[in-house]
């Protein structure tokens, strides 16, 4: 009885190890991860308009209603990102999303300070090389240093009203997030 | 013969109990770092960049893209201020104030498709259209029935989910989460 006893308690403790395995590996697993639905449908480089009818597997879940979306797969293996897009005089949205579907970095239209965005992300590498020879983009742009691989930016426009959905689909379509620096 | 038995228990205890509150954690979402108001509970931490392992693990199975800090701040309600969860059988009025923030909208999900609900099967509404009484304070009607004033459309027969987002608000971290004040979700008729 009391061998019993111990190796049941050896097993609650392999229990708590196994359960912090689990959590660790799951995210290596998923097939339905946020990054997988984005690469799904939208190539690098180009930003890609979520579809308006949420199919199961087409679309990113539990999105906003009032809001139209487009996501832009990026690698910072080659090169910096620069979005570049001239969005509505309303709220507009920006995220940076790690491979894990982490939000490492978002800002809004006020803090952007205007309708036209421009943002750049690049690594700490990239950063300390283009600090000998700094570009003029690099003063004008919002610049944002991240110790990332590849991601996506999630952009989210606010529609005030149907009249709004075209110029904000036009405005979406016409953004860049392969602009060079 | 016995020590394998016993092996053998323990091994069965350990992959049990470990992926079993492994799995139950991840899929109810929101462990650490969620702030409740009321009915409504909002997880800041899952939109951040050092977002704990669980609410990784979460944002992988559900594929979620949560609003991060300077987009503002989403509050999600299952159930009504007295407990009971949403269903689109009874009428629901959503009614009060929400804290300071540039934008807001209120959307409501049926449940049933985890993968993205089709279209129609969410309905919302946003601060700039919402009809306010004179003191700011407004109230919102959430039926399958069409109701006067604002209203947000259910869909008939299924449960639901109800996701208040602030945006561009100043409060969307730390302790000033916990003392804002948020609408009430009040059950009207049943059918």
């Amino acid at each position: 009885m009391r061998r019993l006893l111990a190796f049941t308690l050896g097993g609650v403790l392999l229990a708590g190890i196994v359960h912090i395995v689990v959590v660790f590996l799951v995210p290596y697993f998923a097939r339905n991860d946020a990054w997988a639905v984005v690469r799904g449908f939208a190539a690098d480089g180009k930003f890609q308009l979520l579809p308006a009818s949420n199919l199961p597997g087409t679309a990113l879940p539990g999105l906003d209603p009032e809001m139209i979306e487009a996501v832009c797969p990026f690698s910072l293996g080659e090169k910096p990102l620069r979005v570049r897009a001239a969005l509505p005089d309303d709220f507009w949205s920006i995220a940076v999303f790690d491979r894990r579907g982490r939000n490492v970095y978002s800002l809004n239209d006020r803090a952007a300070e205007g309708s036209d965005l421009d943002l750049i992300v690049l690594t700490p590498v990239q950063m300390a090389k283009l600090r000998t020879d700094p570009p003029a983009s690099l003063d004008t742009a919002i610049v944002v240093v991240l110790d990332l691989g590849e991601g996506f930016v999630l952009l989210r426009v606010f529609v005030p009203g149907p009249a709004h959905v075209p110029a904000i689909v036009s405005a979406l379509k016409a953004a860049d997030c392969a602009a060079e620096l | 013969m016995r020590f394998i038995v016993d092996i053998f228990i323990a091994i069965a205890i350990a992959a049990a109990l470990g992926i079993g509150s492994a799995w139950y954690v991840i899929d109810r979402g929101a462990v650490f770092g969620t702030v409740t108001v009321g009915a409504w509970t909002a997880w800041p931490a899952s939109g951040q960049p050092d977002a704990d392992p669980y609410a990784v693990a979460w944002l992988a199975r559900t594929g979620e893209v949560p609003l991060g800090a300077g987009e503002g701040i989403a509050f999600t309600a299952t159930a009504d201020s007295s407990g009971r969860p949403l269903t689109a059988a009874c009428d629901y009025t959503v009614r009060g104030q929400t804290p300071a923030a540039r934008l807001w909208t209120l959307a409501a999900y049926a449940f049933g498709d985890a993968g993205g609900a089709p279209a129609p099967d969410r309905s919302s509404i946003n601060s700039r259209i919402l009809v306010r009484q004179p003191d700011g304070s407004f109230a919102i009607a959430l039926s399958p029935e069409v109701q006067p004033g604002n209203w947000v459309p259910l869909q008939a027969g299924r449960n639901f989910r109800l996701v208040l987002r602030l945006y561009d608000t100043p409060v969307t971290t730390g302790s000033r989460l916990t003392d804002m004040v948020l609408p009430e979700i009040v059950r009207g008729a049943c059918r």
